[in-house]
């Protein structure tokens, strides 16, 4: 059994094996999905923050700015939210669809994080969103309030169980074998499985980083045109940049921890990525699991690990200096300076893009790590029905994200006059300090 | 009542308020162009952004879809051999109801964006098309899991165009993708203004009496043996009679524009297809087309998950019906002037 990735690059030009179109179709689908949640868990809690401070604000000039920018910004992780959905969609079928295998061999362990994240998460965060979006002018304020941090925790909580379900890909605990099947023995360990909590403290970091510097970045550009929204956009570059600061600082610190679970856990990943004692570890590795290719791509981890650390490394500094020429606006009197920091908004999500391929390609060939290969996880699925779904999937993932990028863009740059979240027709009641504490009416029957 | 008996009564219930409520979404979709409340307007008019039939499902969209991903989220934790058997074995029906799904999720929002009648025009071709593909396909399905699909020794299997291609499964994609747009229907009469109400319910009732029509044909399928062979036949009997009844009542309070009832009826009626398969089935979940099948007993996961999900489940479910209905609650009512859009 050889690996699928390397396999491809000595091979170029040969069509596709199943397994191959069934990992492009995970990866692509995967890697598109990612893109919208990283933006997702970066964005709702700096809105959630926003509407807080804008919620209790006593002076009405004030909480009208503070409102007018919750409202923005939500309307940016709204459209992200609305248009990146139905890819969560999609995922939630990929593991049923074309890694039959895993439900066999793991469904006992696999299965149960899968399933809470739906009951106590997904089903939520989206209910609650719903909620938030056309509660408006019509729910009171604690409420409304209420309903966003509800959406922030839920989506964190989301995270969590993929984290621990793909802890559990990366690193089986608490389990046993019986049989040619996995069963689970304790629940703890897979609750605490290092490799899923150390991967969610750093993504999530990773998502604090991408949302602040998104802020800045769009805010810096408002400068650099010559808004008249000074004082909203000067708010959230300011909420934008530390909180990109400090997250790129600590999202560093946690990449580097991982790296003695990763040398005591799969260290063939670690001598891959270093290209050194790959031989060893294969003779080793061969003696326990029978004759197989164990070493993953040495060319992808490097390339993607030195992605990621250059461009954290990158973002961490420039945020450091830039938190320092907040000080009397300098940051956004140079335009270079304002430009430079909408510049920067897609490195993150190219940096978390290097880190899972690292983490995933890594894990090769495994599926479930010295357990369950990926080949022997494939469903048995006809190399056409493979190239139909993978080919729909992939194009039609991709102008779901080109159309995302496109809107936000767009909507970006109109500014906050342009904003239809919860303004499509405004009500005297919703002018704020005009009442809008009471609850509207709701229409009857 | 054992606990994996609990679980299958919980998987049939959120693919019964899947069905149920993406259902009217996918009704909607389907209809949208001809309930959209701009035919008053005459034709000198510009059909405008706005669409009445698309802002009576809006604040609902969202939450609706979410019971899909709760129904396969606890598919994979509590029946991942069920899961690891179905999903490839139905492959291109799943992979042609998730591509239906996204396109015409995408499409019901970014269709406001759109600034020319002809850039709505491609939209409104992709909503349409986007409810009526999923809602097909799960009539498919619904029509296969009835009749049982072709198990090899394994347990695995692949449908192929031999097996879809069968009146009867043909008559089962056509029925609901019929009454999910007679529900959809019923809905857009619950929610609209008064004249939309109307045509919606004559629109609605002209779709009830196609579903009992092509509905009656599965059933007389069955009853000449080429159709569903199920295992508890009195059970099946007495939900199909009741699923007639539900058709029936909806056109009876439609036809009459009783708006509530109707509505009440549809629900029953896009619900009971789900208790048919579970029901009718039971103990098996996955029937073959040989006889016998998957039993509930070999499709569940271990016990000791399955209790630490019971731990779970006696909390959250109820939570998450509580917070459901405060969101329809808070929503109720006719869509009236303030038409929210998601942007």
């Amino acid at each position: 059994m050889s690996n699928p990735v390397q396999s491809t690059r000595r091979k170029k030009g040969r069509i596709m094996s199943a397994a191959e179109l069934a990992r492009l179709q995970f990866a692509a689908t995967t890697g598109i999905h990612w893109l919208f949640v990283i933006l997702t868990m970066g964005l709702v809690p700096i809105v959630a923050i926003m509407h807080t401070r804008a919620a209790y604000t006593r002076d009405p000039d004030k909480r009208a700015t503070r409102e007018r920018m919750t409202r923005f910004w939500g309307q940016l992780y709204v459209i992200n939210y609305a248009v990146g959905i139905a890819t969560g969609l999609v995922m939630e079928f990929q593991f049923g669809l074309s890694w039959s295998g895993l439900s066999k061999f793991a469904g006992n362990v696999f299965g149960a994080p899968l399933a809470l994240e739906t009951l106590i998460a997904f089903f939520a965060e989206s209910t609650f969103l719903g909620m938030w979006i056309f509660g408006w002018g019509r729910l009171r304020r604690g409420v409304h309030v209420t309903l966003i941090w509800l959406v922030t925790l839920t989506a964190y909580a989301s995270a969590y169980w993929i984290m621990i379900a793909n802890g559990f890909m990366q690193h089986p605990v608490g389990y046993e074998v019986r049989g040619g099947e996995a069963y689970l023995t304790d629940f703890g360990a897979l609750l605490t499985n290092p490799h899923a909590l150390l991967a969610l403290a750093h993504i999530t970091l990773a998502a604090l980083t991408t949302g602040g510097v998104f802020v800045t970045g769009i805010s810096a550009f408002h400068f650099a045109r010559g808004t008249k929204e000074i004082e909203l956009f000067r708010s959230s570059l300011r909420l934008g940049l530390w909180i990109g600061a400090v997250a790129s600082f600590f999202v560093i610190i946690v990449g580097d921890l991982q790296f003695p679970v990763l040398e005591r856990t799969q260290p063939m990943k670690m001598a891959a990525l270093e290209n050194s004692g790959v031989a060893e570890l294969q003779a080793q590795l061969v003696t326990e699991h029978g004759p197989a290719d164990y070493a993953p791509p040495h060319g992808w981890l490097r390339v993607s690990m030195d992605t990621m650390t250059i461009i954290g490394n990158t973002v961490s500094t420039v945020t450091l200096i830039a938190v320092c020429l907040l000080w009397k606006d300098w940051l956004v009197r140079r335009r270079p300076l304002a430009y430079l920091m909408t510049a920067m908004i897609p490195l993150p999500f190219i940096a978390s893009a290097g880190g899972w391929v690292f983490r995933e390609v890594g894990r090769q060939p495994w599926l479930v790590y010295g357990e369950l290969t990926v080949n022997d996880a494939l469903s048995h699925v006809s190399r056409t029905s493979l190239v139909v779904s993978c080919t729909a999937f992939i194009t039609v993932f991709v102008a779901l994200a080109a159309v995302n990028w496109s809107l936000i863009a767009r909507f970006a740059r109109r500014g906050p006059h342009a904003t239809q979240l919860g303004a499509t027709e405004p009500l005297p009641h919703d002018v704020p300090g005009d009442g809008a504490d009471e609850k509207q009416p709701v229409p009857t029957y | 009542m054992s606990l994996e008996t609990c679980w299958v009564a919980l998987l049939g219930l959120l693919l019964a308020g899947y069905f149920v409520l993406g259902g009217y979404d996918y009704g909607v979709q389907m209809l949208h162009p001809f309930l959209g409340g701009q035919a008053q307007a005459g034709p000198a008019v510009e059909r405008t952004s706005r669409n009445a039939a698309l802002d009576a499902i809006a604040p609902f969209f969202l939450g609706n879809e979410v019971w899909l991903v709760a129904f396969a989220g606890v598919m994979f934790g509590a029946f991942p051999h069920l899961e690891g058997d179905l999903l490839p074995g139905l492959y291109p029906l799943i992979v042609a109801i998730l591509v239906g799904l996204v396109l015409g999720n995408a499409a019901v929002q970014l269709r406001g964006r759109a600034h020319s009648a002809r850039g709505r025009h491609w939209w409104d071709i992709l909503i349409v098309f986007g409810g009526a593909l999923p809602a097909l396909c799960w009539g498919l399905v619904v029509g296969l899991l009835l009749h049982g699909v072709p198990r090899r020794t394994d347990g695995t299997f692949h449908i192929g165009p031999g097996d879809v291609l069968t009146p009867f499964v043909l008559a089962c994609g056509v029925t609901t993708a019929l009454l999910f747009a007679a529900h959809g229907a019923a809905f857009i009469a619950l929610r609209s203004a008064p004249e939309l109400a109307r045509t919606a319910c004559q629109l609605g009732s002209s779709l009830l009496r196609a579903t009992g029509a092509v509905g009656s044909l599965a059933l007389l399928l069955t009853l000449f043996g080429a159709g569903a062979s199920m295992t508890n036949r009195a059970t099946s009997a007495a939900l199909a009679a009741l699923l007639a009844a539900a058709l029936a009542g909806a056109w009876w309070h439609l036809s009459r524009g009783h708006h509530i009832r109707a509505f009440a009826a549809t629900c029953c009626a896009t619900a009971l297809p789900v208790l048919l398969v579970g029901a009718g089935h039971y103990p098996y979940v996955l029937i073959s087309s040989s006889g016998a099948g998957m039993t509930l007993h070999q499709a569940v996961t271990d016990g000791a998950t399955l209790t630490i999900l019971t731990a779970f489940g006696v909390v959250l479910i109820p939570v998450i019906l509580a917070y459901q209905t405060w969101s329809w609650w808070a929503f109720r009512g006719r869509t009236g002037r303030r038409h929210p859009s998601y942007f």
